[in-house]
């Protein structure tokens, strides 16, 4: 998200630490506590995040609006803590995504998950908590370096390059990490969103 | 399938790889001829290719926050302090 047009002129890293507090500390801590409901992990991840702001800023370099950026590093914290949540939740951890997307096909390379039918309605996407719920649920349910990948990708919009630099991967490597991070983050939704949604109601819908 | 053709691990694989960087116009190809014949993988792509627009839409970030609430004070203080240089 680059070229996202903001209330804030950006790129000058000696902005005042002190002045995003005071811009995005509100909206920071409501997108932390929409996603994780408790307002002690909220503030506290509102804190890293502002810290992991301080200490990247050299590299930000205004290549997004300021919120965009910031929100970014929380996504990343949520993502992060729902994880290491769900760890200490699980003793006996059986993990059901692998490192790779072999269980998806048979040996010949025909399906052996088959992609489902999704019927999906878009308002009832961006208006549920639910379907945050079951994202975020989802990307954290991905390993740390794939949903990394993923979302410097696809929320960030990060070139390969860039993402290289980042993850310290070779290309190659990165879009084979986004490829397995997509198709297991696709089964997840399908898994915990759109077979739910399809049993509960059967209304006028698109297909997707 | 002939030998020459993707099967559909190929397929996806290369569907996503299309996402993130340009793949040769033979390969664009044998991916359309596949889609052709095979749901899934079209389906494979119409999910991912929604993925990315609901990740990049802004209205994912916008939706379900409850603005009434604010960081409290003592928080804010916190954090002001953990900010000092």
């Amino acid at each position: 998200m680059k070229q996202v047009p903001e209330e804030i002129s950006v790129a000058d890293p000696d902005l005042d630490p002190e002045t995003w507090l005071d811009q995005y500390g509100d909206y920071l801590y409501q997108f932390a506590l929409a996603r994780i409901r408790n307002k002690a992990v909220a503030e506290d991840l509102v804190q890293e995040t502002f810290l992991a702001a301080l200490h990247g800023r050299k590299s930000f370099k205004g290549r997004s609006a300021v919120k965009t950026w910031l929100s970014a590093i929380l996504k990343h914290k949520i993502v992060d803590y729902l994880r290491n949540k769900r760890r200490e939740q699980v003793i006996n951890d059986t993990d059901t995504v692998t490192e790779t997307v072999d269980g998806f096909f048979h040996r010949n390379g025909s399906w052996k998950i088959r992609p489902g039918k999704w019927t999906l309605d878009p308002s009832k996407i961006y208006e549920q908590r639910e379907f945050m719920d079951t994202f975020y649920k989802c990307l954290s349910d991905l390993p740390d370096r794939l949903s990394k990948a993923f979302m410097l990708r696809e929320m960030e919009g990060y070139s390969t390059k860039e993402i290289c630099n980042a993850l310290q991967v070779s290309s190659t490597n990165s879009w084979v990490m986004v490829y397995r991070a997509r198709m297991f983050l696709r089964r997840c939704l399908e898994l915990f969103w759109f077979k739910k949604q399809r049993t509960k109601t059967d209304n006028v819908s698109l297909d997707v | 399938m002939s030998h020459w053709m993707f099967n559909c691990k190929e397929v996806s694989r290369r569907i996503s790889e299309s996402m993130d960087h340009d793949i040769s116009l033979y390969q664009r190809m044998l991916i359309r001829m596949h889609l052709l014949m095979c749901r899934y993988c079209a389906r494979f792509r119409r999910q991912v290719l929604f993925l990315r627009e609901l990740c990049r839409s802004r209205r994912l970030d916008e939706s379900v926050l409850d603005t009434s609430v604010n960081l409290p004070p003592d928080a804010r203080e916190r954090i002001r302090q953990a900010l000092k240089p």
